[in-house]
C-alpha cells in the first residue's frame, strides 16, 4: 500500500466536510479582518510601534480558526467508530497518521499564505503613512511566517486531538492557553514564556526581536512543540484499540 | 480459498476476558452465523480479525495472513461493524469514495454498491438525514466495494425493514454461492435460521458449537410428528406396538379433535406405518426443530450463560447483576 492513494482519501476526506471548509475560510477572514482593524487602532507614533506586528495582528485571531481546523479534521475520525472503518481500510496505523498530518497541513499552508498576503494588503492599506518604515523583506517574513505558524498551530491541534481522542477536549486546552496565556503571561519577554508553542512562533511577525529567539528559531520551537504533539499522537493512534 | 483462522484467540479488558482461547475457522462458500448473547464476544472477535483491537493471547489470521499486513485490504475483506461510523455531515457517495480512493478501488464500483444496496437515489444526501435502515445499507455498501472474498457483517439486518431483511438473507445466500467467506453475527434465531448453513455459537467468550446448522438442531431437539385421525384407538394402539409414544393433543370445544403428537419421530416414519396399518389420517406433519429451540436448549445446558435466572449472591440480594462487558 502507497502513501499517494491514502494521501488522497484523507484529502477526500477534508474536502467533504463543511465544516472544515468552513474553518478554512475563517482563518482567511479573522486573519484579515483583524489584521485591518489593527491598523485602525495602531498605536503608530509610540515609541514600540511596530507597523509589521500591527499588519499580521489578526494571525492570533486566524489561529483560532487553524486550530479548530486541525482538531476537527481529526476528531471526526473519532465519531461513532469512524477510526475503526478507516483503520479497516489502512490498517498500517503510522502511514495513515502521517497522510492525516499531511492532508491537514497542505489546507492550512495554502489558506495561511492567501491569509498572510490579505494581511499585509489590507495591514498596509490601513496604516497608510505609518507603514512606511515596513520593507519588502520584512513584508515577505511576515507572508511566510504567517503560513508556517498556522500550519504548525493546526498540526499541533491536530495531534493533541489524536492523543486525547477528542475534539472538544482539545480545543478547551488550546484555545484559553492561545487567549489567557498569550495576552496575559505572555506580555512580560524574558520569560519561559518565549518558549510557549505560540508566543516563540510569534517572533517572526515582529521586525526586532530582544529575546532569546529569532523569527526562524522561534517557528523551529513551535516545530519541535508540533513535532512532540504528533509523535504523542501517532503513539496514541498506534497503540490503542481503534 | 480465503478462510478466517483463529487460534487461541484471548482478549482481556482489564480483569474481564471478553473473548476467552477462541478456536475456529470460517469457510469459504457458505454462510456462517455467528450467534451469542449480547456480550458473548462476537463484536471483539470481529474486531480482533479485523487487527482493530489487539490480541491479549493467540491470533486471526485471513487466508493465512494478519489483517493488518494484508494491502490494500478492502479488497480482500469487507466489514460491517458499526452503521453508525459514517460521518454524519458527508454524503453516502463522499463516504464510499474516500475508502475506495485509499484501497484504490475504481470509482465505478461506489456506484455499483450504491446501486446494489438500493441508496443510488439518496447518495448525494448527508448521511445525518439517513435512517438506521438506510445507514446499514450504507455500511453494506462499504463492505462490498472492494469485491472481497471474505465478506464480515455485525447484525446486519438491525434496523432493517421487512423488505431489506429478504434482501440481506438472499445477498448473504449469493456471497456464499459466489465462493466468499461469509461470517454474519446475530442475536435473531429465526432471521440466522434463513441464511446460515454453518454456526459458531459463542458464550462469555468461550466456543460452545461450531456445527452445520442441521447438525446443531437435530442434535438438540427431539423431531415430532403431528397426526390428526379420527381412530385414535387405533392410532394409539399401532404406535406403541412399534415403540412410540403418543398422545392426545389440543382439546377442541367438543373434546379432544383427533390431534396427536408423536415424540421421536420422523414424518417419513409415521406416514409408511399408518399407510401399512390402513389407518384413516387427515393430516400428517412434522414438527421440525428450529434453531431458536435448540439454541436455548445449548444456553440451559452451558454454565457459561449465567443469566438473570442465576441466583443472586446473598449478602446483597437487591443489587444488580453486574452487567457483561
Amino acid at each position: 500500500m502507497s502513501f499517494a492513494p491514502v494521501l488522497h482519501a484523507e484529502l477526500i476526506k477534508i474536502r467533504t466536510l463543511r465544516s472544515l471548509l468552513g474553518a478554512l475560510c475563517a482563518v482567511v477572514l479573522a486573519t484579515g479582518l483583524f489584521s485591518a482593524l489593527a491598523g485602525l487602532d495602531s498605536g503608530a507614533g509610540e515609541e514600540d510601534f511596530d507597523p509589521l506586528f500591527s499588519v499580521f495582528f489578526g494571525v492570533s485571531f486566524g489561529q483560532i480558526a487553524a486550530v479548530a481546523f486541525g482538531a476537527t479534521a481529526v476528531s471526526s475520525e473519532f465519531q461513532g467508530g469512524g477510526l475503526r472503518v478507516t483503520l479497516a481500510a489502512v490498517p498500517r496505523r503510522g502511514r495513515w497518521f502521517a497522510a492525516k498530518t499531511v492532508a491537514v497541513a497542505l489546507p492550512v499552508l495554502a489558506v495561511g499564505t492567501v491569509a498572510g498576503g490579505v494581511s499585509l494588503a489590507v495591514g498596509k492599506a490601513v496604516l497608510g503613512a505609518d507603514a512606511t518604515g515596513l520593507t519588502w523583506a520584512e513584508g515577505l517574513r511576515g507572508v511566510v511566517g504567517c503560513a508556517l505558524y498556522l500550519t504548525l498551530m493546526a498540526l499541533l491541534a491536530a495531534g493533541l486531538t489524536a492523543l486525547l481522542r477528542s475534539g472538544v477536549a482539545t480545543l478547551s486546552i488550546l484555545i484559553p492557553f492561545l487567549l489567557i496565556v498569550s495576552f496575559v503571561v505572555g506580555g512580560v519577554s524574558g520569560t519561559i514564556a518565549d518558549f510557549f508553542p505560540d508566543k516563540a512562533g510569534q517572533v517572526v511577525f515582529h521586525r526586532t526581536w530582544d529575546g532569546s529567539l529569532g523569527p526562524w528559531t522561534g517557528l523551529a520551537v513551535t516545530g519541535l512543540w508540533v513535532a512532540g504533539a504528533l509523535l504523542a499522537g501517532v503513539w496514541s493512534v498506534r497503540r490503542r484499540d481503534a | 480459498m480465503t478462510s478466517i483462522d483463529v487460534k487461541d484467540l484471548t482478549k482481556e479488558h482489564g480483569t474481564v476476558r471478553a473473548v476467552d482461547h477462541l478456536t475456529f475457522s470460517v469457510r469459504p462458500g457458505r454462510v456462517t452465523g455467528f450467534l451469542g448473547p449480547n456480550g458473548a464476544g462476537k463484536s471483539t472477535t470481529m474486531r480482533l480479525v479485523l487487527g482493530l483491537d489487539r490480541p491479549t493471547h493467540g491470533t486471526a489470521t485471513i487466508g493465512g495472513r494478519a489483517y493488518t499486513t494484508l494491502d490494500e485490504p478492502l479488497r480482500k475483506v469487507g466489514a460491517l461493524l458499526d452503521a453508525q461510523a459514517a460521518h454524519g455531515s458527508r454524503t453516502a457517495r463522499d463516504h464510499l469514495r474516500a475508502l475506495a480512493v485509499g484501497n484504490r478501488i475504481p470509482d465505478r464500483r461506489v456506484d455499483e454498491v450504491l446501486d446494489e444496496t438500493g441508496l443510488a437515489s439518496v447518495a448525494r444526501r448527508r448521511v445525518k438525514t439517513y435512517s438506521l435502515g438506510m445507514r446499514q445499507r450504507l455500511g453494506i455498501a462499504a463492505a462490498l466495494l472492494g469485491d472481497p472474498e471474505v465478506v464480515m457483517l455485525d447484525e446486519p439486518s438491525n434496523g432493517l425493514d421487512p423488505e431489506g431483511i429478504v434482501w440481506i438473507r438472499e445477498l448473504l445466500r449469493r456471497l456464499a454461492q459466489e465462493g466468499r467467506t461469509v461470517l454474519v453475527s446475530s442475536h435473531l434465531m429465526n432471521e440466522t435460521a434463513s441464511f446460515a448453513d454453518h454456526l459458531v455459537v459463542l458464550g462469555r467468550g468461550r466456543l460452545l458449537a461450531d456445527t452445520p446448522m442441521r447438525e446443531f438442531i437435530d442434535a438438540r431437539v427431539r423431531p415430532r410428528v403431528r397426526v390428526r385421525t379420527p381412530d385414535g384407538a387405533a392410532l394409539r394402539r399401532l404406535l406403541t406396538a412399534h415403540g412410540y409414544e403418543a398422545a392426545a393433543h389440543g382439546d377442541g370445544p367438543d373434546g379432544p379433535d383427533g390431534h396427536w403428537t408423536v415424540e421421536h419421530a420422523r414424518v417419513d416414519d409415521i406416514g409408511r406405518l399408518t399407510s401399512a396399518a390402513g389407518l384413516t389420517v387427515l393430516e400428517l406433519s412434522a414438527d421440525e426443530g428450529t434453531l431458536e429451540q435448540a439454541y436455548l436448549d445449548l444456553t440451559a445446558t452451558a454454565t457459561e450463560f449465567t443469566t438473570a435466572s442465576a441466583p443472586v449472591p446473598a449478602p446483597a440480594p437487591q443489587s444488580q447483576q453486574p452487567q457483561e462487558a
